[in-house]
């Protein structure tokens, strides 16, 4: 009797360690787990003053293509979900304005545009979203850019100068696109 | 069971890790000779003892703070998504953690002066291994959820605060008893670092905010640094098929990276029943100095995509403004490599008790002449009980933490010696413990196990430990 505690202190220690157990666990879930972020960065901003549209003759006065390496890199090309590309077209000059955003591929053939046509100053600014990916336009276009072209015309005279302080046409524009890291 | 036994030294060996390390059943516990490794100022009992080669010390341990294995991966029928979601990015904080060690004596012994017994000399060697990884909070999330819709939001880089180290350790202590109540000791140590990383001490932020002049503003200020030894050249020999034990043998015979670390301890005897003690333990560093490779990202940068502002954009036709971009980008938060020197120190360890023992048995349990105990020092093997608490904390990379313990021994006889723990720290505040000595003849068994509520389903622990060891101890005098 005198060593019951002992035995009873042992067997419990014993049964703790070796009795063990665990619930259930599904570690497949980890299959399941969608690790998708995202992500949102501006992607170009043009400010062209009214000066310089005066300046140039003829109505095409901007165009230029920029290389634009975002979209394509492999990591983001391989794994974008989905997303939207959201431009912001701002016109304190004097002249109507169109303007053309261009995805170029690398031959530089145009996957996708978006064109803007601006009223003279004053006037409210333009904002538009353009959708990729399933409940939108094809994400090809954005794997496959590697270039935007931006033309700009003016639809107006080349005298004319706004009354408002500084007056300039602005471009601004910026992706939120999702990513599936898994 | 054996799947239980499975999931447990997955969960030791995945997370790897060891900071938490408190030793709270063995600490003081003087039938072990181990004991000396968490106190070397113990009050010693034997003539000497030799642990058995590989076996004398096997100790593991892992802890998580916030989150356990059941939370997330439990068969509840839950979705995975949102368990995380909820218990890990809603939930977890940048203080919670994870952190594992193993701990393995390779040689442990000890032995009295044979011309003056109030010394009692103990050496040995073992190797050690731990990971600790904070959560990190902000940095999950941007993983998890990204930055969009959380204009302003300062996603801290301070968050990722993680590092490991895997040493072997060659010591040699000696333990005096001064008085008949006070008994020192003092351990040298000399460390051969195998394997280490490190990432702490991050700072800046990155954030998204309305541009200036573009519809975003992006801004990354970094001072980040990754540094490792070892690392590569076991990368390495992984990915050649072969020699990692010879490189962890060469490493961890003094090839690796050396240091040198004091431990110290003390028992005072307050009076014929009351015990007080106390030790620190690695106040050392290492110097890395073999295959170090160190990361940095150093810099600020803001950007709102390419940018052009007519006229100046025309001076250029043939400008490229995306690689003007990253070249920008990279001449501003440039990513290095070094190879640098570099010192860690080792994470100091505190520990203190309190011991009162009554229930006197009459004679010593153990079977020694001890002299020095009959006319004071620890008189604690002459009494069947002993009650107390212990106070633990240890150096941490987001501050000291702490451990507080209540614990009730009790002695049977010579054979036996039991001790029950009960421990609050951070990551647990029902942690019972429960630690076995069992001697038969020369030869001792001891056996200890952590949070054991939590063996119930280990899955759902936050923390546990194990540990075991074999010994052959002379309690006879010369």
């Amino acid at each position: 009797m005198k060593y019951i505690p002992k035995y009873l202190y042992t067997l419990i220690m014993c049964a703790a360690i070796l009795s063990s157990c665990v619930d259930k666990q599904d570690f497949d879930q980890l299959d399941n787990l969608n690790v998708t972020p995202t992500a949102e960065a501006s992607i170009l901003y043009v400010e062209t003053p009214e000066r310089i549209i005066n300046q140039v003759s003829g109505t095409n006065f901007y165009s230029q293509t920029f290389n634009f390496d975002a979209f394509s890199e492999e990591f983001f090309a391989d794994n974008v979900l989905d997303g939207v590309v959201t431009y912001e077209v701002e016109n304190t000059t004097s002249k109507p304005l169109d303007i053309t955003f261009e995805f170029l591929d690398d031959a530089g053939n145009s996957l996708d545009s978006e064109n803007f046509t601006v009223n003279a100053a004053p006037t409210a600014i333009l904002r538009r979203e353009i959708a990729y990916g399933p409940a939108g336009r094809s994400l090809d276009i954005i794997r496959n850019t590697s270039a935007i072209r931006v033309s700009a015309t003016n639809l107006g005279d080349n005298t004319s100068v706004s009354t408002l302080p500084n007056p300039t046409v602005y471009l601004r524009s910026s992706a939120k696109f999702r990513i599936g890291l898994k | 069971m054996i799947r239980s036994l499975v999931l447990f030294i997955t969960l030791i060996a995945g997370y790897m890790t060891i900071h938490a390390q408190n030793k709270e059943v063995l600490y003081d516990f003087i039938e072990i000779p181990q004991a000396l490794m968490v106190n070397p100022g113990m009050n010693t009992i034997y003539n000497w003892y030799a642990g058995v080669p590989l076996i004398s010390g096997i100790y593991v341990q892992g802890a998580t703070s916030g989150l356990t294995v059941n939370d997330i991966f439990a068969a509840d029928g839950l979705d995975i998504n949102q368990k995380v979601r909820d218990r890990a990015l809603n939930s977890l904080s940048k203080r919670d953690e994870v952190n594992g060690i193993f701990q393995v004596d390779i040689l442990n012994g000890g032995f009295r002066g044979q011309k003056d017994p109030a010394n009692f000399f103990s050496f040995g060697m073992y190797v050690e291994g731990y990971a600790l990884n904070y959560w990190p909070k902000d940095l999950a999330i941007l993983a998890y959820e990204g930055n969009a819709d959380r204009l302003g939001q300062r996603f801290d880089l301070n968050d990722l605060n993680t590092s490991g180290q895997f040493i072997n350790v060659l010591h040699f202590g000696i333990n005096r008893q001064i008085k008949n109540n006070l008994t020192l000791g003092a351990r040298i140590k000399l460390y051969s670092g195998i394997v280490d990383f490190n990432s702490t001490n991050n700072s800046g932020y990155f954030e998204t905010t309305v541009g200036q002049n573009n519809l975003l503003r992006n801004t990354l200020v970094s001072d980040m640094r990754l540094r490792s030894s070892g690392l590569d050249a076991l990368l390495d020999a992984n990915d050649n098929g072969g020699g990692i034990g010879s490189l962890l043998t060469k490493r961890g015979l003094f090839g690796g990276d050396p240091g040198l670390g004091f431990d110290v301890g003390v028992t005072y005897n307050l009076n014929k029943q009351t015990v007080i003690t106390g030790s620190l333990l690695d106040i050392g560093l290492l110097y890395h100095t073999s295959d170090v490779t160190n990361y940095t990202l150093e810099g600020s940068a803001s950007i709102e995509g390419v940018e052009i502002i007519l006229p100046d954009a025309l001076s250029d036709p043939n400008a490229d403004f995306w690689e003007d971009l990253v070249n920008e980008i990279e001449e501003l938060i440039p990513f290095e490599e070094n190879s640098k020197n570099y010192v860690t120190f080792r994470p100091i360890k505190f520990y203190s008790s309190i011991r009162y023992n009554f229930g006197k048995q009459g004679e010593p349990t153990a079977a020694c002449d001890c002299d020095n105990q009959t006319d004071s020092g620890d008189r604690s093997l002459y009494y069947l009980n002993s009650v107390g608490g212990q106070l633990y904390a240890i150096n941490r990379p987001r501050g000291p933490q702490f451990a507080v313990t209540a614990f009730y021994q009790r002695r049977f006889a010579k054979v036996l010696a039991l001790k029950a723990t009960y421990t609050v720290d951070k990551f647990t505040a029902s942690n019972i413990g429960l630690g076995m000595s069992l001697q038969a003849g020369p030869v001792n068994l001891y056996i200890m196990g952590d949070n054991l509520l939590a063996y119930g389903n280990i899955a759902d622990g936050n923390y546990a430990s194990f540990q075991l060891g074999l010994n052959i101890i002379s309690w006879e005098r010369n």
